[in-house]
């Protein structure tokens, strides 16, 4: 199956969606206040199988099959260039936003296959929300930052309790409760991704991913970060593409390593397993190669 | 490749953990031999040896410490520095037993002995003695292929070890020898067998370190191919 988006598009930040208003989006607004209701709804995870990305005629990644737990962390790791972001944006269809870039197989969040034709992208990126290496706050208040997507999703709730809950969520709510209209270019760095964080947390996705959300921090921004996460898989289902495998030690209950055999090739799930497994007796030479730093 | 002084750190451990064994090694071999002659002079070269180990055992144990601090290790690196902590107390530990016989002989080594029991101590001194060689063995050469073998020659130990408490239950006609002695030869039998079993735990920790599996898993793994292989 060749999943090319057939409808334009731009790109979706965080899994927020501002291309659509509310009213067209009922079922996304019943559904969103149905998760408000009730915080203990079952958090997905995600199956794919065979999955393929592409760049044109380049393949990027190939034949991944993956079970991705729910509620745990997955974290992937792997040398430069060998399909661990690209991989991860097939996971919410952000891959398939630059132009003539698609993905083959089967994603699945839950039993839904996002890929199907009947499947709106858009509203896959709200279930699946997306942090990215370099923060990216709106030129808003930070109490805007958290409320716009929520709003623009036909939030309808009491939406200061929504920005409280999803700043205390990604552990910022202390440090900013006394300055909620002040710009979230204001914060420091590791402020500013934990801002993204409750922005992505606001629009109540079931899967969050996250692609070296902690590689511009400082490591005390990027200790905050690793406490958030392990708070948020209680709630939410996270993977994170990490270049610091210490991280991924220290955070994941999974790894997959990500390897290119020669040169030119697409990028393999190598191996996946166990975290503990993974950084202590890997199956594959090339795995203990990379994560004991032996590689190259 | 990468982290070559890391490497070069970790080559280096492992060298002052085989050093440290072939050190214990030899004291064996004269404990060995003192225990045979029941000679109180050789016994008492060893006395004091016991300190050294310790102290030679802590810094290996520090330089643990700093590389974990330092490196981070992962994988085959912690599998190996988990287990040069672990196979150096094993060492010490046979060293302080050592020491522990040394100087039970140099005590009683004017005492009657039992033929039957003196005979039985010095073959279970052998053969602890080769199996803490072969352990050592094991673990410098990473020949996990050998240390299957080592749990076979700890049942002749075992073996030993029942028949050498038996006499001391029950000595012959002769009396079994000076009491003071047969006190000592007990704590002797108890110390050896003790050593032959620090042999085998050098061995299955070699086999943990290679492979990332105990040693019980992984001998269990080893047989059933065994019997896979003699069936085609």
């Amino acid at each position: 199956m060749d999943h090319r988006e057939t409808k334009e598009e731009g790109l979706s930040l965080s899994g927020i969606s501002g291309e659509r208003p509310s009213e067209e989006r009922p079922e996304a607004r019943e559904r969103q206040e149905a998760r408000a209701s009730s915080k203990q709804d079952a958090v997905l995870g995600m199956k794919i199988e065979n999955l393929s990305a592409f760049y044109g005629s380049f393949k990027a990644v190939t034949d991944v099959s993956m079970d991705i737990q729910a509620n745990k962390v997955t974290a992937l790791i792997g040398p430069s260039g060998c399909g661990k972001s690209t991989y991860i944006r097939c996971l919410n269809r952000m891959h398939e936003v630059i132009p003539g870039a698609y993905a083959e197989g089967g994603v699945k969040l839950g039993d839904q296959d996002i890929y199907a034709k009947n499947t709106d992208p858009v509203t896959i990126r709200r279930r699946i929300g997306m942090v990215f290496q370099k923060p990216n706050p709106f030129s808003k208040s930070i109490y805007e930052n958290v409320a716009w997507g929520a709003r623009i999703n036909g939030y309808k709730g009491d939406m200061d309790e929504l920005v409280e809950r999803s700043l205390k969520r990604a552990a910022l709510w202390d440090e900013v409760k006394d300055k909620l209209k002040k710009s979230g270019f204001d914060l420091s760095g590791g402020q500013q991704q934990r801002l993204v964080i409750a922005r992505t947390l606001a629009v109540e996705p079931e899967v969050i991913l996250m692609d070296e959300p902690a590689s511009a921090l400082d490591p005390v921004s990027t200790q905050k970060i690793e406490d958030t996460m392990a708070d948020l898989k209680k709630r939410y289902t996270v993977v994170i593409v990490t270049h610091n495998m210490q991280q991924a030690a220290r955070i994941s209950d999974y790894t997959g390593f990500f390897y290119i055999e020669h040169m030119g090739d697409p990028g393999r799930l190598w191996e996946f397993d166990e975290t503990d497994k993974i950084f202590s007796s890997p199956e594959r030479k090339e795995t203990e190669d990379y994560v004991t730093g032996r590689f190259g | 490749m990468p982290r070559e002084t890391f490497q070069k750190e970790l080559d280096r451990l492992v060298e002052d953990v085989v050093e440290l064994g072939r050190e214990v090694e030899t004291c064996l071999v004269t404990m060995v031999e003192a225990l045979q002659a029941q000679d109180a002079e050789i016994a008492k070269k060893q006395i004091g040896v016991d300190s050294r180990y310790k102290e030679r055992g802590t810094e290996i144990d520090e330089e643990c410490m700093v590389l974990q601090a330092r490196q981070a290790p992962v994988a085959r690196d912690l599998r190996l520095i988990y287990t040069v902590q672990v196979v150096t107390n094993h060492l010490v530990r046979s060293g302080t037993l050592c020491e522990h016989i040394c100087h039970a002989v140099a005590e009683t080594a004017e005492s009657d002995r039992d033929p039957d029991l003196a005979a039985t101590l010095s073959e279970m001194a052998r053969a602890a003695n080769g199996l803490f060689r072969e352990g050592l063995d094991v673990f410098e050469q990473r020949d996990i292929d050998r240390a299957r073998d080592l749990e076979a020659a700890d049942d002749k130990v075992d073996l030993l070890y029942s028949e050498a408490m038996n006499l001391i239950v029950n000595p012959g006609k002769e009396g079994g020898g000076a009491p003071e002695w047969r006190t000592r030869a007990a704590l002797i039998v108890h110390y050896l067998e003790r050593i032959a079993d620090h042999g085998v735990d050098v061995g299955g920790r070699t086999v943990f370190l290679v492979t990332g599996e105990r040693m019980e898993s992984a001998m269990r793994q080893y047989r059933d191919r065994r019997v896979d292989l003699d069936e085609d």
